[in-house]
């Protein structure tokens, strides 16, 4: 503390500077008597005693000229226009000149001097103490040691058209004169020993304003740059002030007497006095020079970046980017500014890195420089313990340095409020990736900083700087669930809403109302996903959902039947199938009920499953229910369901249903549906209902007359008595022939208990109806046997006795026989010879008998033919009820006649046939 | 830029009790934990609102050792409100705030606005000087009080905005000369009378011997 000073730096590279040819140290102002320097436009400028000006350029060549006669006193400078102002003496005697030289147009022997005039003000003969040109080379002001400051308005260049005017007069001489342009005022500071002043000269009046009642000494007073805001800088010995053209500005406290300021980039250079604790005077050349201490301040930085000795300093110059001293020896020292990496390497080993910063900043280094000087910087403090110096540090490292490394750093629970300011921070430059969100989440959970976290994610028409799905997890995994179901919501994510709000905080109520906002594709999907759950928990409002959602949710309603015919594929995508919720239904069979008949209601050709399922519920309810209202009322319902004709439910499964549950009713009706008389029946008998068994063979014995025959053999195995039935049954079986009469004795031998007095009547009536039939037979029988034997007569008549034909008509024409004649045996029948030629068919058959003749040939061969019909055959056996009577007709026709005919030669007995039938 | 008006400040106090880290939180809004030895007089601005009027504070910062007090002293005059600041982990700060109250009071007019300011209240662990002490003070010497942190900010915007805000009432009723720059005072461009005529008031502040 006891150091009342910048810290100290050595930025600067000194150099005496060196003749480039000779190699020799610059000497070639050995013997010029120095009194004013300048520099700019690419040379150092010196005047001398002697009224010479000495220009050297940058390869140190040296080119003079004669400016005065005398000598020269003053030089300036223009920094835009290649122009050297100068004051000097051409004559003895106070008698300044102004001189203005063109560098551009060098003549023989110097400059083209542009302008001569003569700077005296008011006439009174004092010597110039300053000069100053305006760079837009419309002003000037000469300052002189009687106090007065002379204006010169016009011009610079030329003498012609220019106003002088005198605009401060004081008693003590001008030290410094500055013009500073501040938009569209122009200033004129004036310095002199005991003031400073500020003058707007570009107003119709001046306008002063005495800044300080303390002045400057010359050489101490110099401009500051565009930095420091273009102020005027004052040294005196206790501060340096520096002044705005309207106020005083800061002071700089830096004690000792101060011979010159320079200002060079953004450092002010101060000469000052060595202290009197070290008297190093030199010898040079007989003489003893003092030393000076040449001070280079960065002001905005606040460090001294150069502090040295040189010897009796003349002047200091800038230019070629470095800094000129000077010194009383003629030599000139040179300042070589070390480069900003340099720099920056000087400070980081002083570990000083916020200098460091603030110098990479104003040297305008480049982004990733600085971030490099920030990770060093955040490394340091990290390294010396200071955490939250160390975040701040690397947060501005954000975008370039890898996250990770730091995030690794602060990884210990003890450095989770760093970690979380730096993962903030990453996040609010869009830098975060997926982890750092998780991560970021989990510290705020870890912390339990409720409040971070809400402004984090809750923050609405915020623009999301992280991952959705990862914040909602981790949200979700810490139990921050408000937080979650926000983030869900806001962004869509409906899977996560819905888990978290039934999974976790068990909303149902409000997940529910989720869903119903949905979407319907987003909609069915979830409530396929979380139907169950959500039907176990709010069943009512599930129930509701799901109606609207197979129903109201289909915005125009299409005709039915296409719902069926397509499939689904043209309702599918506004309408959801009832059938898939069914599931969801699971243990509330209520529930499921009220959704079914809805559906059903509302869509009666919905598929059949959703029949199937609400069969089977009514079914279900009917067998648990215990109220025998409720029951009635079940059974009707379950009815009006089964034989509603719309109702699409599975035949089978419906059967098999019913018969599960065992839902008589129901049985009954389906199978009668599905016309399964036998089916009926055997239900019936399983029940014993005999009163049924008999209805119902009456009801479908026209459909199936073999019910009787089943009814019949059930009461025949029936032990109870059923006489009725079973004379029902029988008159039945009688009336319609149903069974042979053997049969339905054996049928009832196997009862025991049905006895002879049952049957009695019907075999009695049996048996008389097969008496008649026998009577009938043997009467048949009796006839062929006599018609048999007539014929057998007849062809030994035929062949044994002699025939006469004594006809005498002509069968053919009923004229008179005449011959010739034909005569056949069979009539007899004669006839004409001509009319028989002409009119038989063939020469031996009788023309009258042929037709009939031949169709008892026809008879015979079609049995013959049919006989070999072996499938026909058993086809009619099979059809018929009385299988003997076709075994006797086939073999009425000869069935095994071939056989006998094999051994002989059919060919010939079949031709011997025709030629028998001509003489029969 | 334009102002209504524009109030000068100056903060002193004892070395180390925390000005320029308060000047720094003001018109920053950052707290610099090392921070070097203020060497002569710094300056900083802001635009502040009191009463829907902009108003610029332009507040000099001075070095609180004692080899500079020549040259800060200077700096009284011409500022219409002044933070006298102390540490109230250090007791000594406190105890030297009567010589400081002279100071300002002999160097600079007699309306300045003076506000006492018990900074690092941070640091209340290691509380030297208790609040209800400052208050005391305050009270005795006409002063307005508040404890300040400018690590936290806690209170920071408000000691100056206070200060503007009875600064601003001073005006209101009449007693600071608004014309005399002297004051520490100065009416905005926008306010002048006639902006486009500066060279009148400023040969009257030439005239009445500013700064």
């Amino acid at each position: 503390m006891a150091f009342l000073q910048w810290r100290r730096f050595n930025f600067f590279d000194k150099e005496i500077l060196k003749d480039t040819e000779s190699d020799q140290v610059y000497d070639k102002l050995k013997d010029v008597n120095i009194s004013a320097c300048v520099s700019g436009r690419g040379q150092l400028i010196v005047g001398d005693h002697e009224g010479y000006v000495y220009l050297i350029n940058k390869q140190l060549s040296l080119n003079m000229f004669k400016a005065y006669e005398i000598r020269v006193s003053h030089l300036y400078q223009l920094k835009q226009h290649n122009l050297l102002v100068s004051i000097g003496e051409d004559e003895q005697g106070i008698n300044p000149l102004i001189k203005v030289w063109n560098l551009d147009k060098m003549e023989k022997g110097g400059p083209l001097c542009t302008r001569i005039s003569r700077a005296i003000p008011n006439n009174k003969a004092t010597p110039v103490t300053c000069l100053v040109v305006h760079e837009n080379l419309n002003w000037m002001a000469v300052g002189f040691e009687n106090g007065s400051v002379m204006l010169f308005k016009g011009d610079v260049t030329r003498d012609r058209h220019n106003k002088s005017r005198i605009v401060h007069e004081t008693s003590r001489p001008v030290t410094a004169l500055e013009f500073r342009t501040q938009g569209k005022n122009i200033f004129l500071f004036v310095v002199t020993e005991a003031s400073v002043v500020s003058i707007n000269i570009s107003g119709k009046q001046d306008a002063k304003n005495t800044l300080e009642q303390f002045g400057g000494k010359l050489g101490g007073v110099v401009m500051s740059d565009h930095n420091q805001d273009n102020q005027l800088v004052v040294a005196r010995p206790d501060a340096v002030y520096f002044y705005q053209s309207d106020s005083r500005g800061p002071c700089l406290a830096f004690e000792g007497e101060k011979l010159r300021l320079h200002w060079f980039r953004n450092y002010l250079i101060v000469v000052g006095k060595e202290d009197k604790t070290l008297p190093r005077p030199v010898q040079l050349g007989g003489q003893t020079m003092e030393m000076n201490i040449v001070t280079v301040y960065d002001i905005q930085n606040k460090f001294i970046a150069y502090s040295a000795p040189f010897p009796d300093v003349i002047d200091v110059l800038s230019e070629w980017g470095c800094v000129y001293i000077l010194g009383g020896d003629r030599k000139i020292y040179q300042l070589q500014e070390k480069d900003t990496q340099t720099k920056l390497e000087m400070l980081f080993k002083k570990n000083n890195y916020t200098l460091a910063i603030s110098l990479a900043k104003s040297q305008q280094y480049d982004q990733e420089g600085l971030i490099d000087i920030f990770t060093q910087y955040g490394d340091h403090l990290y390294s010396k313990g200071d955490h939250d110096g160390a975040i701040d540090q690397y947060i501005k490292t954000i975008g370039k340095l890898e996250a990770s490394y730091v995030i690794r750093k602060f990884l210990d629970a003890q450095r989770i409020h760093n970690l979380t300011k730096y993962l903030q921070a990453l996040h609010k430059q869009q830098q975060a990736t997926e982890e750092h969100t998780t991560l970021l989440l989990n510290c705020y959970t870890k912390l339990k900083d409720v409040n971070k976290l809400d402004e984090f994610i809750m923050t609405k028409d915020r623009e999301v700087d992280f991952d959705v799905e990862t914040a909602i997890r981790v949200c979700r995994q810490a139990g921050y669930f408000e937080h979650a179901l926000f983030l869900a919501e806001k962004h869509g994510k409906h899977e996560w809403y819905l888990r978290i709000q039934l999974e976790d905080i068990k909303q149902y109520q409000r997940a529910l109302q989720y869903i119903s906002k949905l979407e319907f594709s987003e909609a069915e999907k979830n409530v396929k996903r979380y139907g169950k759950v959500l039907m176990a928990e709010v069943p009512q409002e599930t129930t509701e959902l799901l109606k609207r959602l197979c129903t109201d949710y289909r915005p125009t309603d299409k005709p039915l039947v296409d719902q069926n015919m397509y499939d689904g594929t043209v309702g599918h995508i506004e309408k959801a199938q009832a059938e898939n919720f069914i599931h969801i239904f699971v243990n509330n069979s209520e529930r499921l009920t009220e959704f079914l008949e809805h559906m059903i209601r509302v869509q009666p050709n919905s598929p059949s499953l959703l029949y199937n399922s609400l069969l089977e519920l009514y079914l279900h309810d009917i067998v648990h229910e215990t109220d025998s209202m409720k029951k009635t009322e079940r059974v009707r319902k379950t009815e009006e369901l089964l034989k509603n004709p719309d109702a699409k439910y599975d035949l089978d499964q419906a059967m098999v249903l019913c018969q599960m549950n065992d839902f008589k009713v129901g049985i009954l009706y389906l199978y009668e549906k599905a016309h399964l008389y036998q089916q009926i029946l055997r239900y019936h008998m399983e029940h014993d209902d005999y009163v049924n068994v008999i209805e119902t063979c009456k009801k479908f014995g026209q459909q199936d007359s073999n019910l009787w025959v089943q009814a019949l053999s059930y009461f025949a195995r029936k032990e109870d008595d059923c006489k009725p039935q079973l004379m029902e049954v029988l008159s039945q079986i009688d009336k319609k022939n149903l069974l042979p009469p053997l049969l339905v004795i054996q049928t009832l031998a196997h009862n025991s208990t049905a006895t002879l007095s049952v049957v009695k009547d019907y075999i009695i009536r049996r048996l008389q109806m097969e008496n008649d039939q026998i009577a009938e037979d043997e009467r048949l029988i009796k006839q062929y046997r006599e018609d048999t034997d007539k014929k057998r007569a007849q062809i030994e008549e035929l062949k044994t006795t002699a025939k006469v034909f004594q006809a005498s008509k002509c069968n053919i024409c009923n004229h008179p026989l005449e011959l010739p004649s034909v005569h056949f045996l069979c009539e007899p029948h004669s006839y004409h010879q001509h009319c028989f030629e002409s009119y038989a068919e063939n020469d031996s058959e009788c023309p009258v008998c042929a037709a009939e003749n031949r169709k008892i040939m026809d008879i015979i061969r079609a049995q013959e033919q049919s006989r070999d019909l072996h499938e026909q055959f058993h086809n009619q056996l099979q059809r018929s009820q009385d299988g003997f009577s076709v075994v006797a007709d086939y073999f009425g026709r000869g069935v095994f006649n071939k056989v006998t005919l094999i051994t002989d030669s059919p060919a010939r007995q079949t031709s011997k046939s025709p030629a028998t039938s001509r003489y029969v | 830029m334009s102002y209504a008006y524009l109030f000068k400040y100056i903060i002193i106090g004892d070395t180390g009790v925390g000005k320029s880290c308060l000047l720094l939180q003001f018109t920053d809004k950052r707290f610099q934990p090392v921070h070097d030895l203020t060497i002569g007089v710094e300056f900083g601005a802001r635009m502040i609102t009191i009463d829907g009027k902009q108003i610029k504070l332009q507040i000099w910062d001075t070095a609180g050792q004692e080899s500079f007090r020549s040259i800060t002293r200077s700096y009284y005059r011409g500022a219409a409100g002044a933070l006298l600041v102390y540490d109230i982990t250090r007791r000594d700060t406190f105890n030297h705030l009567t010589t400081w109250l002279e100071d300002a009071r002999q160097h600079s007019n007699s309306n300045m606005v003076i506000m006492l300011i018990g900074n690092k209240s941070d640091l209340e662990a290691r509380r030297d000087v208790k609040k209800e002490e400052g208050e005391a003070f305050a009270r005795e010497h006409g002063l307005i009080f508040m404890e300040t942190s400018a690590k936290t900010a806690a209170n920071v915007e408000e000691a100056f905005i206070n200060t503007a805000k009875e600064i601003y009432q001073k005006i209101q009723d009449g007693v600071f000369d608004i014309n005399n720059e002297a004051n520490g005072i100065k009416i905005g461009p926008q306010h002048s009378p006639s902006p486009s005529l500066p060279s009148s008031s400023g040969g009257g502040a030439q005239g009445s011997g500013c700064c």
